[in-house]
């Protein structure tokens, strides 16, 4: 039956996780901008509460509550600050590649760490080039006795800096077959490792307390223990991983939207023009009035489409709801980050006033896991039964590059 | 809990109206939009089949028969409602409002009616097997719509009677109506506190049919102008007894049969939307092979996802709002951004799948059916509301006391 109403465990999280955004990430949203990362305590806080393993199970040092309450906790945290789950040690995608490429064994290893409140690790995909003569990642895995040889160059990568293992993405020497991207492997790099090394961190449009950089790997040596093969279909597994991640980025637009929204709604409230509060001209009382619509109809999308993840309705049924909630999401943060400039006028330009910054955060979290035209390309596909095939429903380095 | 399944119930009800649309409605559909046809015939099996199937448990019982004994249980009529709304509307839009039953003039009487008028007037939707009949609600005027304080329509005590004066236009199913609310004003200067509801019953002295409308679109549905011409209404009619219109009830009235229907039309629009939807995805999975890269598939692929998208965020609004009905949330709001957000949707989704179908959509003998739901689909943005009007609803509970524009 048709249901909006969260459960009691839900509604709580729901209330501590507002409450945190309310009183410590919106006033210090502009303290971690300007030092370029989350500050330590807040880290230490968010990490004690396990936040970022809500929907792990709890085999792996999770709380086993399932995609929805990873959703609304995403929502909830964006909306104190939109950059800072970005910038959140355990919020980016390697948790979830984790989950869906790792067997059981590689599981656990992958992810104790960040249970026990270390920083976790980061996703490796993007490359700097595309490849010319074909469809595969320019990052080469080569055979060399029992394991691999990795070298390429890799970029967008988030939470480059303080991660202390990568997943890395790259073509497998002698995989490949006739098709597209055939031949990918994913692959766990330590740190450490001899022949891998940071690169620059990238100067970016928004999400500023969040570091993406590049990261080099010149011959890094790996064992066949380190290869994450995704189950039985590599392609589906990693396709699943990045729909399940790109939902909770697009939660976090909601929460963009719905905050954006707020401030702007209680400017157009007090702000005087003509002898009256300019939300009472039908022009910007009629916008509010569609952004409203966006974020509640982006919210409920999001939710359902976590839902369906968590009730194990089949994959194309999730990936559909998955792709309309993260495409409709990142088309309406942007508009709502847009229209929340617009409607400060000059004001909304200032740095005085948030919205600014939360439309650049818009803008680049729309670039973060798969983008709304990625995911129409899958919503399209699924709707006409089509074959999922890697180069049309995967985020791939040459057509797209994206933030991971 | 977060739940976006249909009960086995809802589900049973939107797979039989499906089969039924797919097989016996579409394969009329044009015959009877081309002769401004309203099948009886068709209505009287539909009804006589949908009350056999459902017994007891018809889902559309509530609004066919009033309400039942109260309940603290939370319903679920407005879901239900609104998935077999939708997939009517799939089918064919002009046969779902041409629905045998109280229509628009229900939830009025159910909202303000006394317990005498209630049984009165749902009473003869209960079996309906010998005779089909309608109810219907008149509230527009030639010089008011979408401001109800400014209807003319009026109306003064005489006796143990109300004499009613003036044209209502554009009610659907008018003609046809066993009976209509019908919105009057004892005085126009005091706006809503002036106002009043009657149900005026067909036959009534003074009461006329007047011009049946010839539409763009919906045009198996009749829309009709009444006249009240010196129309004598027993007092015992006027909704909800004099004591009800001691206050600003009168014009309440009015506004909460649209926080009930809005997200009902909402629901019709989104089926619309749909079935152009799935015939453009259709067309697209025979004519192209979207399963290779090419760069103009790809713009395809997005315009189809777009077109599904945007029906599923106003579906999701229209859920919501029905789901808070049921649970006796006030949703004004939330009916309006649902209304508001499916009228839009669905229109561009009609005008999108004539655009992939390119030339052929628009000929009426190739692409008959898109053409015709693309000219049905445009007045639910205006019916029951415009989308203007709604983004007045909408506005006036964002905003710190607005009063109006």
């Amino acid at each position: 039956m048709i249901s909006f109403e969260p459960t009691e465990d839900q509604r709580l999280i729901q209330e501590t996780v507002g409450e945190l955004a309310k009183t410590t990430l919106a006033p210090r949203a502009r303290e971690f901008e300007a030092a370029r990362e989350v500050a330590d305590d807040v880290q230490q806080v968010i990490g004690e509460m396990g936040l970022a393993l809500a929907a792990v199970p709890e085999a792996h040092g999770g709380q086993e509550l399932g995609l929805l309450t990873a959703v609304l906790i995403n929502e909830g945290l964006s909306r104190g600050d939109s950059a800072t789950p970005f910038g959140l040690h355990g919020f980016g995608p390697y948790v979830w590649a984790a989950q869906e490429l790792a067997s059981s064994d590689q599981l656990t290893d992958l992810l104790t760490p960040l249970a026990a409140g270390k920083p976790g690790g980061a996703v490796a995909w993007s490359e700097v080039k595309a490849r010319k003569d074909r469809a595969a990642f320019v990052t080469t895995a080569s055979k060399s006795g029992d394991g691999y040889t990795l070298s390429g160059s890799k970029c967008f990568v988030g939470g480059v800096a303080a991660a202390d293992r990568f997943i890395v993405f790259a073509d497998v020497e002698g995989e490949a077959t006739d098709a597209p991207w055939s031949g990918s492997g994913a692959f766990v790099v330590k740190r450490d490792a001899p022949g891998l090394k940071l690169g620059k961190r990238h100067e970016t449009l928004g999400l500023a307390c969040a570091d993406f950089g590049r990261l080099e790997l010149d011959g890094v040596d790996v064992n066949e223990a380190d290869r994450l093969r995704g189950g039985d279909d590599f392609v589906a597994a990693t396709l699943r991983f990045f729909a399940r991640y790109s939902l909770t980025v697009a939660a976090r637009q909601v929460g963009l939207c719905k905050s954006s929204f707020d401030i702007t709604r209680d400017y157009c409230d007090i702000r005087e023009a003509f002898g009256k509060p300019i939300g009472h001209f039908q022009a910007v009382a009629f916008t509010l009035a569609d952004r409203h619509m966006d974020a509640e109809s982006a919210g409920e999308l999001c939710r359902r489409a976590a839902w369906a993840w968590d009730a194990r309705k089949p994959f194309e049924t999730c990936l559909a709801y998955t792709a309309q909630a993260v495409a409709h999401a990142h088309e309406a943060a942007m508009r709502c980050g847009d229209d929340a400039v617009q409607l400060h006028g000059g004001a909304g330009f200032m740095r005085d006033v948030i919205v600014e910054k939360m439309m650049r955060d818009a803008k680049q979290t729309a670039l973060v896991g798969m983008t709304a035209e990625q995911m129409d390309q899958v919503a399209a596909l699924v709707a006409c039964r089509a074959k999922l095939t890697p180069e049309l429903v995967l985020p791939t380095p040459d057509a797209q590059a994206i933030l991971t | 809990m977060l739940e976006f399944e249909l009960s086995a119930g809802q589900q049973q009800l939107r797979e039989g109206i499906r089969s039924i649309g797919k097989s016996v409605i579409r394969p009329m559909s044009l015959g009877w939009d081309k002769n401004k046809e309203i099948p009886e015939d068709f209505l009287r099996n539909f009804y006589s089949m949908s009350k056999s199937l459902q017994g007891a448990e018809n889902p559309m019982a509530d609004y066919n028969e009033g309400p039942k004994e109260k309940s603290n249980k939370p319903r679920s009529t407005n879901r239900t409602a609104a998935v077999g709304a939708e997939e009517l509307a799939w089918a064919d839009a002009s046969i779902m409002l041409s629905l045998p039953g109280p229509g628009l003039g229900g939830p009025p009487v159910r909202a303000s009616g006394t317990p005498e008028q209630k049984e009165r007037f749902f009473s003869i939707f209960r079996d309906m097997s010998d005779q089909l009949r309608w109810g219907a609600y008149g509230l527009t005027e030639p010089g008011a719509g979408s401001d109800v304080k400014a209807i003319r329509t009026t109306c003064r005590k005489d006796g143990d009677d109300y004499i009613l004066n003036g044209r209502k236009c554009y009610i659907t199913n008018g003609g046809r109506a066993a009976w209509v609310v019908i919105f009057a004003t004892v005085d126009a200067s005091q706006g809503r506190a002036g106002q009043r509801a009657f149900v005026v019953e067909q036959g009534t002295p003074g009461f006329f049919v007047g011009k049946i409308e010839d539409k763009l679109g919906l045009r198996a549905n009749e829309t009709a102008e009444l006249v009240l011409e010196d129309c004598r209404v027993p007092a015992a009619n006027l909704l909800g007894g004099e004591e009800k219109y001691q206050s600003k009830e009168g014009f309440m009235t009015a506004m909460k049969t649209f926080d009930n229907t809005r997200p009902l039309v909402a629901a019709m629009a989104c089926g619309i939307g749909k079935a152009a939807y799935e015939y453009a995805r259709d067309f697209v999975k025979d004519n192209y092979m979207l399963g290779r890269p090419i760069p103009r598939y790809a713009a395809l692929a997005e315009r189809l996802a777009r077109i599904s998208r945007r029906l599923e965020a106003a579906r999701i609004l229209v859920w919501k709002a029905v789901w808070m009905a049921d649970h006796g949330k006030p949703n004004a709001k939330e009916a309006s951004m649902a209304k508001a957000l499916a009228g839009q949707a669905a229109i561009s989704a009609c005008i999108d799948a004539i655009e992939i179908c390119g030339a052929h959509g628009t000929l009426s003998e190739d692409h008959a059916l898109l053409e015709k739901w693309f000219r049905d689909i445009k007045v639910y943005d205006i019916f029951e509301g415009t989308g203007q009007i709604q983004r007045i609803v909408i506005s006036k509970r964002l905003m710190t006391n607005l009063r109006g524009f």
